[in-house]
């Protein structure tokens, strides 16, 4: 509940982007999830008022309005529309609109979803009121080629996501939804796919974010350079310049390093290293440290309680455009396996 | 939080958080910054630079010609270097990659 008490008590509202190229199916999804009793109290964010109307309480709807910072990074502008509408929300609660305990926004098809991420982790009253949930995308079972093979943005929108839904599978013959499926999965194998003809109006399945979220981690199988396409997915489109590394290290890291050297990557090569999502295993520590990144922008590494599963290997992707895996596998082995020691305080 | 804004728009860069949950630190935070120091002067010495802990907040970046700047935290010292030498710092170079592998 978005009351006064929740957010002084440091209880930020959680904010799920729903996001995905034009006609996939976003807002469908979200007047669905909508009907779920739990969403009662979310607030909606959109960019368009589509034909689809959303019979909620709560719509705004905001212009999308960059604010390109001096640097030029793209990914890290802020959302001028979001920042205020977010900022609106939180003066208004009390007064004009009824408590609310959730915000979903849902972006335009041609959105790049890192100033929208970017907004949420990087303005300072939003970040103090409100946390970024999820990011869930939308993915067009009869089209998924074509935005894949043709839309930076749609790359980028899958590349983001941590829930992947898939929609008109209702549309789309049994072996067409495989393959793209597999395209999927290989593109982000950190991200749970799910059947939208499957979710019903189940918001926790879709919005819940976390434990969840572990599981692809948990199950990819470790590869470097492109995995080989399942035989469903011979002759679907993609974009063959973006591809994942999935990497699983026996050896604990040194955190410090590893922060040093995904740093560096990401100064250097951020435009193109669309996403990094990991649980570590790190030296000195009992329990994993889950990373997330999204081109330059880093979530706060967060402690998990425990270790998922039984695997207690650091499990890292990189979904990367343009890069070279094995170079990039070998720069992280070089940087983090020759450990040096620092010199005590006394001794400096 | 971004690493390329480095400095911008955090508190407490992510960098700089600790590898375990707070409480249960193995290294102090001195003896933290100086294990973070030795790190990327690794990097940082195949460039002609090195960096060192500047009072407890901030790093001091020095190139082999005398060319000093103050950073907040490791990921702002990149495009300080950058701009000091001209040159991109680039962990996929391969000289740097074999350097660190002869290291």
């Amino acid at each position: 509940m978005a009351s006064e008490s929740t957010i002084a008590a440091g209880n930020p509202i959680p904010v799920n982007v729903i996001t995905g190229f034009l006609g996939s199916g976003k807002t469908t999804l979200l007047q669905r999830l909508l009907r779920s009793p739990g969403m009662s109290r979310t607030v909606v964010l959109i960019n368009e008022l589509g034909e689809i109307g959303l019979d909620h309480l709560l719509v705004e709807r905001v212009d999308e309005a960059l604010v390109l910072l001096q640097n030029g990074c793209i990914c890290c502008s802020i959302r001028d529309d979001l920042k205020s509408a977010l900022r609106g929300l939180l003066s208004r609660e009390r007064e004009q609109i009824p408590a609310f305990d959730r915000v979903v926004i849902e972006t335009t098809g041609l959105a790049d979803p890192g100033p929208v991420l970017y907004t949420l982790l990087g303005e300072p009253v939003v970040r103090h009121s409100f946390r970024l949930g999820n990011v869930v995308t939308t993915v067009d079972a009869l089209n998924a080629d074509l935005h894949l093979s043709r839309n930076p943005e749609g790359v980028k929108q899958v590349a983001a996501a941590d829930r992947l839904v898939i929609t008109k599978t209702d549309l789309a013959d049994p072996a067409r939804i495989a393959a793209v499926r597999d395209v999927l999965s290989r593109t982000n194998p950190s991200a749970e796919i799910l059947d939208a003809a499957q979710i019903g109006v189940d918001a926790d399945r879709v919005l819940v974010e976390q434990t969840r979220d572990l599981a692809p981690l948990t199950r990819f199988r470790p590869h470097v350079g492109e995995p080989a396409a399942a035989d469903s997915a011979q002759g679907l489109q993609h974009n063959a310049s973006v591809a994942s590394l999935s990497l699983a290290l026996d050896e604990p890291l040194d955190w410090t390093a590893f922060g040093i050297w995904l740093s560096l990557l990401l100064h250097r090569h951020g435009d193109n290293v669309l996403r990094v999502k990991g649980i570590l295993r790190v030296q000195d520590a009992a329990a994993p440290v889950f990373i997330n990144a999204v081109q330059h922008i880093v979530h706060p590494p967060q402690h998990l309680e425990r270790w998922p599963t039984a695997d207690h290997r650091s499990r890292i992707v990189f979904i990367t455009r343009g890069i070279d895996h094995a170079l990039l596998a070998r720069s992280l082995a070089a940087f983090s396996s020759n450990r040096v020691d620092a010199p005590t305080p006394e001794e400096a | 939080m971004c690493a390329l804004c480095g400095v911008f728009l955090t508190e407490v860069h992510w960098t700089d958080s600790s590898p375990s949950p707070s409480g249960s630190r193995v290294r102090t935070r001195r003896h933290e910054r100086l294990h973070r120091v030795a790190l990327a002067n690794r990097i940082l010495r195949h460039y002609g630079f090195k960096i060192s802990d500047w009072q407890g907040n901030a790093y001091l970046l020095s190139g082999a010609t005398g060319q000093t700047a103050v950073l907040p935290n490791v990921a702002a010292v990149w495009p300080a270097a950058e701009q000091l030498r001209k040159r991109a710092l680039d962990p996929l170079d391969p000289h740097l990659i074999e350097a660190l592998e002869r290291d």
